[in-house]
């Protein structure tokens, strides 16, 4: 049976909310349309910000510019950043994954080369996962990196590359061995300088006429051998332990959160029984979503192997970031109405919201993957 | 072992020896289950939650929830919150206690009113308790899933009990582990089948349409046992209301899902009377109309909400863990 055990956070962590609620409040300026999808929103200056505060790679060893924090603490702050719709997308996926990937599998040099920088809030990663013709079936990577004396030789096309126009690295999953009966073999992780190491990014348009994600393509790349993570040919294993960080957190379920502060605006203090009713339900919602990515978070902390927890609470999570708008555009008076100027604030948020939903259930691992990764936990695969 | 640990053990070990199909069939005939209550009343669990019995009300709705796996056809949530709060106003607890819903015409709705010993009448929004007179006028009925539930009229008004905890949302709360319980054994009954029915050569598990129906349930089940616990620890705070607004809402949700999945992987066997499956959904169906549907607390949860404004509801969500 999963089990999402109770757990309740220390006083030093709710102290430390008051702090970044106040350093919000004092950086208003930075959220002029807050959204909290944590894709939205790359402030490099916002970001650096949070590094001097030292709320970046909060969990990681002092000697790398960490503050040796425990998981609660880092969720306290990034919980509270996305519920304020707070620019993150800078730092957020070294924060949440490169960073930890490095602390677990990369060399000495590796993270006094890498780590400071991620949490000064200057130094931004990219994930090289997905190529044109590999999506969920990751294994099928085809990009190669040849070794040639001291160098890797890289060349193949990575592809919907969040941010990869704006950050400094990118971590590819690579093959390093030719495909063999075993397709988890061969595989590794590398690090390319995309501003320095002669990568081509084109960024794509998305339906929401943002440019967040890139094409990244690789033509005879060459990058010194020192920049594999871990043991060549261990890449599976990197990649499979690296997705539990990215699929656990409350970026997870909070994504369309800024749409639920809207609504609330809008019903007033006195609502009708059905906006009560919508609103209620999205809090009791919100409420439970907390309360297991708070478990998961307490298991991680723990050292256990959350594969299968996180799958689920990314399930849970993303299916109700795109059920939220639907709730709450019912119950909104007028919405069809053609006056751009009423409930302005809740029609931008609401509309921004709705156009990226569709990624929700994608990134990080679609809806039919998880419910596979959760099928597996329940005995069925 | 600690002591909750045991009580839950014992609980296990009897429900899983007498809770089956036959008993669930004759309590719809409505047939009282004396040797399973006769098992209850010695092991002492009609009186969790009582101060002599030494255990908490945390202790009770664990019970209940185990209560809820095993569709134990007896009014146990009735019953324990009963003598919990009658012995708190220092009144005897005997043996068959119920509690009912008060209505406008005076009728109570009392699950097994026609056995009970004494009768308690809830209503919402009151922390006051009726003591129902007996003899009361009884029109007997069954709720959906086939349980005793009797509409009993006092001749004349009893005494009034009070407690701290909304009596009204402690019995919603009684009801979300009853559910909670029930959900995971849909669940488990959902897999048990999926692994042994074949079809087109192969076990129906290894299909992807059901492995994913049965994630989805996994997924409801799992949000369901944790609203749960979030309503069984707000007792005594300024929030209980509040929590078991959302603790109900949350799993009445569940249940909605859990039933239609879970049925459409049992296919017709599920559908017969023959199969098992049925005593669970449907009390499933019954448990979340019951003490107020997702509507009724969803509206609740929300007015506070309102109340608080916009640039509150963060801090209202991130404010209990």
């Amino acid at each position: 049976m999963l089990q999402f055990d109770r757990v309740s956070l220390s006083p030093e962590s709710e102290a430390l909310r008051e702090q970044v609620r106040e350093f919000v409040a004092a950086h208003r300026d930075h959220m002029p349309r807050p959204n909290s999808d944590f894709v939205t929103g790359h402030d490099a200056e916002f970001s650096q910000k949070l590094g001097q505060q030292g709320w970046i790679g909060m969990t990681w060893p002092a000697v790398y510019g960490g503050s040796d924090q425990s998981n609660f603490e880092r969720l306290v702050v990034t919980e509270e950043l996305l519920a304020a719709g707070a620019p993150v997308s800078a730092h957020w996926i070294a924060d949440r994954q490169s960073g930890p990937l490095l602390l677990r599998f990369g060399s000495e040099a590796q993270r006094e080369k890498y780590l400071p920088g991620i949490t000064r809030g200057e130094s931004y990663f990219s994930i090289g996962m997905s190529e044109p013709d590999t999506g969920s079936d990751l294994a099928s990577v085809r990009t190669t990196a040849v070794a040639e004396g001291d160098a890797y030789r890289i060349n193949g096309t990575k592809i919907w590359t969040t941010d990869a126009h704006r950050n400094h690295y990118i971590i590819c999953l690579v093959r390093t061995e030719a495909p063999s009966e075993n397709r988890h073999a061969g595989l590794s992780q590398i690090i390319v300088d995309l501003r320095n190491d002669g990568v081509k990014v084109r960024p794509i348009r998305n339906m929401a006429g943002g440019e967040d994600f890139n094409e990244v393509v690789f033509e005879d790349v060459l990058v010194p051998k020192d920049r594999i993570v871990g043991e060549p040919g261990n890449g599976w294993q990197q990649v499979t332990s690296e997705l539990a960080y990215e699929r656990s957190g409350p970026e997870r379920f909070l994504s369309a959160f800024r749409v639920f502060v809207e609504l609330v605006r809008i019903c007033g203090d006195n609502p009708s029984p059905h906006q009560a009713a919508a609103i209620g339900r999205i809090a009791a919602h919100f409420m439970t979503l907390r309360r297991m990515s708070l478990s998961v978070a307490g298991m991680l902390e723990q050292g256990k192997d959350v594969v299968v927890e996180a799958a689920l609470v990314k399930e849970l999570g993303n299916n109700f970031e795109k059920v939220l708008p639907e709730i709450a555009r019912l119950v909104v008076p007028d919405l069809c109405a053609n006056d751009p100027a009423r409930h302005k604030l809740f029609r931008e948020t609401f509309s921004e919201t709705l156009m990226l939903s569709p990624s929700f259930t994608l990134r990080g691992g679609t809806r039919e993957i998880l419910r596979g990764v959760i099928a597996r936990g329940l005995g069925l695969r | 072992m600690d002591t909750r640990q045991l009580i839950l053990d014992t609980a296990v070990k009897i429900f899983s020896d007498h809770c089956d199909k036959a008993l669930w069939d004759a309590a719809e005939q409505g047939e009282f289950a004396h040797a399973l209550w006769q098992q209850v009343a010695e092991n002492g669990f009609h009186l969790l939650g009582t101060d002599a019995s030494g255990t908490d009300a945390a202790d009770l709705f664990a019970f209940l929830k185990v209560c809820g796996r095993y569709a134990v056809p007896l009014p146990m949530a009735e019953v324990l919150l009963a003598n919990v709060w009658l012995t708190q106003a220092g009144k005897t607890a005997s043996a068959l206690d119920s509690i009912g819903i008060a209505s406008a015409t005076g009728a109570v709705q009392v699950p097994w009113g026609r056995r009970a010993t004494q009768v308690l009448a809830v209503s919402p929004d009151s922390h006051g308790i009726a003591l129902l007179q007996l003899p009361a006028e009884i029109a007997t009925g069954q709720n959906i899933a086939g349980e005793p539930v009797d509409s009993l009229t006092a001749a004349e008004s009893g005494e009034m009990l009070q407690v701290t905890d909304s009596p009204y949302a402690q019995m919603a709360l009684a009801r979300v582990n009853l559910m909670a319980g029930g959900l995971q054994t849909a669940l488990d009954l959902g897999l048990q089948f999926a692994q042994e029915r074949s079809q087109f050569g192969r076990s129906i598990s290894k299909f992807q349409a059901i492995q994913h129906s049965l994630a989805v349930v996994a997924a409801e089940v799992a949000a369901a046992q944790r609203a749960a616990d979030a309503g069984v620890d707000a007792l005594g705070s300024d929030r209980f209301v509040e929590e078991v607004a959302a603790a109900k809402a949350r799993v009445g949700e569940a249940v909605g899902i859990v039933a239609e999945q879970v049925h459409q992987v049992h296919g017709a066997m599920g559908f017969t009377y023959e199969h098992r499956l049925h005593h669970f959904t449907r009390r499933l169906w019954s448990w979340r109309d019951d003490w107020g549907n997702e509507f009724y607390w969803q509206t609740k949860l929300g007015a506070s909400l309102a109340g608080l404004g916009a640039d509150q509801v963060w801090n209202y969500i991130a404010t209990r863990a």
